[in-house]
């Protein structure tokens, strides 16, 4: 599997659980703008973005340290966050 | 993380190591049920009004007659406090605080935000009654017994006052601040509550900057706050709103800001996402200046037990609770009663954790 396409599913992921966990309408995966701003435009709080950081970190198993989520205002960041901490997953296990 | 029952010595603490799934925390019966009741409201975005600069009343310790705000000039004008509300709503603000330095003395004022807001708070000495189509919580600050506020506060019966305006209310929450001299008195206070079916909780004295008083509290009077606050949990668990993990966490030697990092501007520079971004604290002239902006302006932070930076503050923790059932019950349970304090119509249920749970990454004490 290329990193693009890596990405590219985790993205898809990411977005699944955003809309599922704060129930967001009209909206599927597919058609969710990765790039599109979580806090200006759709109006997410921290208490959400806990909430889908806590589903994501049982599903990735890694890590997601509370003082990052200020990084984290796009699906793709949040995306590439996961991306990054499984690929450090790895190597601190091939070690 | 640790934990320790009201009966155990720190040396019976027990501890938990597994690395837990959220999924497999919230799947206990009673929990996910909870977690479902919290949730629905974290859309709650809070800002603080100073609503005049006057006061009926004035009291040893109190914030508001502290730093520069007791200096700002009243605005007066309702077509102003209208437009200022709106333009709350307007930025994602939810939920509103009105507080300083007494807003029953201007209820038009205070009509016109509820108004505009269908949820908030009034926080009043109680005195003076707040008109009842005004429907937000109403808390009423006590701080000890009538002989206490007859010497802190300068107001006779003030208890029985505040009850004969506030007895049978829904909206109303007695808040009995605990200080270094008043511990003892809250059993006899909460005996009078209870009595007439009021709703209590508690909050614990945070010195304001630079307060040398004997109201400040030491080691020794937070462990007998915390010894008090679960006494009363037990003998009027139908009156008092409060959990063990509530306890620990007002009466840690540690203050909220070292214990759980506060998210309010003052201490938190971050502008991107949660408090830091969206909290304002108005004065009474509706300027606000991010440099200040907390719950309780002109708090020592250090010392800061208030409850009402702890609703916020804990309550914003949730994911560094969410490693552990015992710690998740507990924030859970804090939650609970933070809602129930805050929120018009929000039933608290029983408390999920008898325990007490340290804070993350702290020990119990």
């Amino acid at each position: 599997m290329s990193m693009k396409t890596n990405i590219e599913g985790i993205i898809r992921h990411v977005a699944r659980v955003m809309i599922d966990e704060l129930k967001l309408e009209d909206i599927t995966p597919e058609a969710f703008d990765p790039d599109i701003d979580l806090v200006d435009e759709i109006g997410i709080d921290s208490m959400d973005l806990a909430t889908v950081a806590l589903v994501l970190r049982d599903h990735y198993a890694i890590r997601i340290d509370e003082d990052d989520y200020p990084k984290l205002t796009n699906v793709r960041l949040i995306a590439e966050y996961i991306d990054q901490k499984l690929s450090e997953k790895t190597v601190a296990a091939a070690n | 993380m640790s934990r320790i029952s009201d009966n155990q010595t720190g040396a019976e603490k027990n501890s938990f190591r597994k690395e837990w799934k959220f999924s497999e925390i919230i799947a206990e019966p009673g929990v996910r049920e909870r977690w479902e009741k919290v949730r629905k409201y974290f859309f709650l975005r809070e800002s603080t009004y100073d609503m005049s600069n006057r006061c009926n009343i004035r009291c040893e310790g109190c914030y508001y007659y502290e730093g520069d705000k007791q200096f700002a000039a009243e605005n007066k004008n309702p077509d102003d406090w209208r437009k200022l509300m709106q333009a709350e709503k307007a930025r994602g603000i939810t939920y509103i605080v009105l507080a300083g330095a007494e807003p029953s003395l201007v209820p038009d004022l205070c009509r016109i935000c509820f108004e505009e807001f269908p949820l908030g708070s009034i926080a009043t000495n109680g005195l003076k009654a707040i008109p009842r189509d005004i429907n937000f919580k109403i808390h009423i600050s006590v701080w000890g017994n009538d002989d206490t506020s007859a010497r802190v506060r300068s107001a006779k019966n003030m208890l029985v006052r505040q009850v004969e305006n506030y007895s049978g209310d829904p909206r109303a929450v007695f808040v009995y601040t605990f200080t270094r001299n008043n511990i003892d008195q809250v059993h006899d206070v909460a005996g009078i509550l209870a009595e007439y079916d009021c709703k209590l909780t508690f909050n614990v004295f945070s010195a304001p900057l630079g307060y040398r008083g004997a109201l400040r509290h030491t080691t020794q009077s937070l462990g007998g706050t915390r010894k008090a606050m679960i006494d009363l949990l037990r003998a009027y668990p139908e009156n008092v709103l409060f959990s063990h993990y509530n306890a620990v966490a007002h009466t840690h030697r540690k203050g909220l800001h070292d214990l759980y990092a506060c998210s309010y501007p003052r201490r938190n520079a971050s502008t991107t996402i949660g408090l830091g971004r969206s909290f304002r604290q108005y004065r009474t002239d509706l300027n606000w200046d991010r440099n200040v902006a907390c719950c309780v302006p002109d708090t020592d932070c250090d010392d800061c037990r208030h409850y009402a930076a702890g609703s916020a503050v804990v309550t914003a923790r949730m994911f560094r609770h969410a490693g552990d059932p015992e710690a998740f019950k507990a924030w859970l349970d804090y939650v609970d009663t933070y809602l129930a304090v805050w929120v018009m119509g929000y039933q608290k249920g029983a408390n999920l954790s008898d325990y007490m749970v340290a804070p993350p990454g702290n020990e119990i004490f």
